[in-house]
């Protein structure tokens, strides 16, 4: 039996796994990869999305999702190898992007007080279907398949009750849900893509139930002979074995690495086949297929780009030059962001509200009308536009998306999500207005990702407005109004040109004029090609905005 | 709103959301904190329009990536001048969008025995003439004070023209007695109001600026 496991632990996992990176493929053929990983994996914590890389998108270029989650069932009595069985799939699946083993454990019912009472005494039945919250069960695992986020309960064993907090989940691609009785409830089998049974032998499984709760819990042999021939046995025959007849595939309790691998390559052959969907799918994004002609304001009704003032101007010549002093830059980008901050805030709704003035006159204004309002910021480079942000709502929460382009591909990948309470609760999520904050929409790849995330979580469209410095007309904002018509987009400028280049190329070449270092520090991070032949071998590619800023991240 | 607003009269867009920030300052109920935070937020608004009416040149940038880009240049020096003592909760707001700029005060009272604007203090920067004047004043009400000094600066040498008179709340009153003796004045007011009361105090208002935001 698990004991959820912790946040830390969860970073620590990440962590762990990120070193032995495996080539960012999202076809799986080549990826078993034992050595140090597989040890990692075998010890996969369960109730928590294991990442090997980041997740690549899982929508088409209309913005809808392509696939539900695999959902994989394991049942099996206790002690039979059901967690073994379902860490093996793990570690034989290799650099699955995201995978969650959920256990039935987290979904034992809140107890009354006389439950309770009977729960410190050993006298109430765990093993009874009874014992389990399957409607809650089924809501949380259907509403993960479907890509959506879900709050799981904790249960706490030693207190034998269920916990005020939840564990939050979102974003895997395969769930493996784990537990004796698994296969029981039909609502839950509905929901499975392959259903297993773990058969193994009633002495095996007692004689490890023995050695596990001995050593492990400090139970005596008594207390878990009594227990086991009150509620486990006949749960096991009454509940457990007869669901065995559900299974797609019996698998042994012992001895199973050939039915594993078996499963592994089926699991992998489904989720290949999608992979290649989503290939396809997606290499049609992009600039090529856009229609230019079109002005774009009428094409994306939902754009507003700040009035063009003198000084906004100013601001943006200061940002744009590259011999800027970095002062400047930092001083300017605050300036703008808290200017465009205050023009996203006209987006929000407002309803009237009467007041009486100091001088006793009443006065019929306006108030704002939002449940919910909080920021998302696209890592690193909506950093800056933060602060513009708290600058008009003090105390408003602001999470983070981090997302970055796969180098040969180009294609974004999320590799870290951190988002404010009122988003991760659905409920409060559909209430919530989102600001989500990026430098510059390019291609429009981390805008789309970053929306796709607001949306499976239950945020409206109508309820995001996207603030950004600056917007390139020939880029992915076409794409983002086709598939995202209700998203508001606030802007400083609109650029018109977006173009391929190499990643080292340009800011390196163009800074080597740049003796000073109070200069603006264009490419720091990335200050090894000398020539462009050396950055075409780093072999990647970005896309570039023109006139543009430059990379923001890197001046900052 | 009047329907003949004179025309050196340049006011923000009138938005439901800047709508919503005056109504928390109008409120008589708001706490001196949110009192400052939003008040603070109109004036950082009302400063970054009033610098769009400086002047500004052509400039040719290269940008990081090689391209180049047409754009404009800041020109001329500027300096505030806040008329004490609701002015000064102007000037942080002018400092935040303006690094370092210069900051000049005037202390204008009325007088009892003539009920004029009368000048108590000064206090400019030496060559206040060189440069363009952000003159703040959170309460335009009957204008008196704002024309005794716009009246110093152009002592001290400085082109009506070359004043910006920045104020939150402006009477329609107000903005006729200013506009009308100094017409080349730009006045930028973030909402004109109904007018004035019997104690010439502006309606609804906010009541005395200085006061919510000192000493309240």
């Amino acid at each position: 039996m698990s004991v959820p496991a912790e946040v830390q632990e969860e970073k620590d996992q990440v962590k762990l796994l990120e070193p032995s990176r495996p080539p960012m493929s999202r076809t799986v053929s080549n990826t078993l990869n034992p050595g140090c990983r597989s040890e990692i994996l075998l010890q996969a914590k369960k109730n928590t999305v294991l990442k090997s890389h980041g997740r690549p998108p899982w929508y088409d270029e209309d913005g809808k999702a392509i696939h539900d989650a695999f959902v994989i069932g394991i049942a099996g009595g206790s002690a039979s190898g059901k967690t073994h069985v379902a860490r093996c799939i793990v570690q034989a699946l290799g650099s699955i992007p995201t995978v969650v083993i959920l256990s039935q454990d987290s979904f034992y019912k809140k107890h009354g007080p006389e439950d309770l009472k009977l729960a410190f005494q050993n006298r109430y039945d765990f093993d009874h279907p009874d014992a389990i919250d399957m409607p809650l069960f089924a809501a949380c695992l259907a509403d993960l398949k479907a890509g959506r986020q879900s709050n799981i309960p904790i249960y706490s064993f030693k207190d034998h009750n269920r916990l005020d907090e939840t564990k939050y989940l979102y974003g895997a691609a395969i769930i493996i849900v784990e537990g004796i009785l698994a296969l029981h409830d039909p609502d839950l089998r509905d929901l499975y893509d392959l259903k297993i049974f773990v058969q193994c032998d009633s002495d095996l499984m007692l004689a490890r139930r023995i050695r596990r709760d001995v050593t492990e819990r400090g139970r005596s042999v008594d207390g878990i002979l009594e227990q086991y021939l009150r509620y486990v046995k006949p749960a096991y025959d009454n509940f457990v074995q007869p669901t065995s007849r559900y299974a797609n595939i019996i698998v042994p309790g012992s001895d199973n690495t050939v039915a594993i691998e078996l499963i592994a390559t089926h699991v992998r052959r489904k989720i290949e086949d999608r992979s290649r969907y989503l290939r396809q799918h997606l290499a049609r994004i992009g600039p090529m297929d856009l229609d230019l002609k079109e002005p774009v304001n009428r094409c994306f009704p939902n754009l507003t780009v700040l009035r063009q003032t003198p000084q906004l101007l100013g601001i943006f010549t200061i940002l744009r030059d590259r011999n800027a002093r970095r002062a400047d830059f930092i001083f300017f980008t605050d300036r703008l962001s808290t200017f465009l901050s205050e023009k996203a805030m006209e987006f929000l709704p407002y309803k009237p509200k009467r007041v009486t003035t100091p001088v006793g006159s009443t006065y019929v204004g306006k108030q704002l009308a939002v449940d919910h309002v909080c920021g998302v910021s696209i890592l690193r480079s909506g950093g800056p536009l933060e602060r513009g942000l708290r600058r008009v709502i003090q105390d408003i929460s602001i999470g983070s998306l981090l997302i970055q382009s796969e180098d040969s591909t180009g294609e974004p990948l999320l590799l870290h999500l951190m988002l404010p309470t009122c988003i991760r609760q659905r409920h409060l999520a559909a209430r919530s207005f989102v600001f989500l904050l990026d430098a510059q929409i390019g291609t429009g790849a981390a805008a789309f990702m970053a929306i796709r995330v607001l949306l499976d979580h239950g945020v409206p469209q109508e309820n995001i407005i996207f603030v950004t410095f600056i917007v390139a007309a020939a880029g992915g904002v076409r794409v983002l109004r086709r598939a995202y018509p209700g998203v508001r987009i606030v802007c400083g400028a609109l650029d018109p040109v977006l173009r391929e280049s190499w990643a080292l190329w340009d800011t390196v070449a163009l800074g080597q004029d740049q003796g000073d270092s109070e200069k603006r520090d264009v490419g720091t991070g990335t200050p090894t090609a000398k020539t462009r032949e050396e950055a075409e071998s780093e072999g990647r590619k970005v896309w570039v905005v023109e006139p543009g800023i430059g990379h923001i991240g890197e001046c900052l | 709103m009047p329907e003949s607003l004179p025309p050196s009269v340049y006011t923000l867009p009138q938005t439901a959301q800047l709508e919503a920030l005056y109504t928390i300052i109008r409120d008589k109920e708001t706490s001196r904190g949110d009192f400052l935070f939003y008040s603070d937020r109109i004036i950082r608004l009302l400063v970054e329009e009033g610098l769009n009416h400086l002047p500004v040149l052509p400039k040719t940038v290269v940008t990081p990536t090689g391209a180049t880009y047409e754009g404009v240049g800041f020109e001329g020096k500027i300096c505030g001048v806040s008329i004490l003592r609701a002015g000064e909760a102007m000037e942080a707001g002018l400092r935040e969008v303006c690094r370092s700029v210069r900051i000049g005060k005037i202390l204008i009272q009325r007088d009892e025995e003539t009920a004029q604007a009368k000048l108590f203090y000064s206090k400019l920067p030496p060559d206040i003439e060189k440069r363009y004047v952000l003159l703040l004043d959170p309460m335009l009400a009957t204008g008196g004070s704002a024309i005794k000094a716009v009246e110093v600066l152009k002592e001290h040498n400085v082109p009506e023209d070359r004043i910006i008179f920045v104020n939150l709340i402006a009477s329609p009153e107000g903005l006729r007695n200013f506009c009308g003796k100094y017409p080349s004045t730009k006045v930028i007011t973030g909402w004109i109001d109904e007018g004035l009361n019997e104690k010439a105090y502006i309606i609804p208002g906010l009541g005395d600026f200085g006061e919510r935001r000192y000493c309240s």
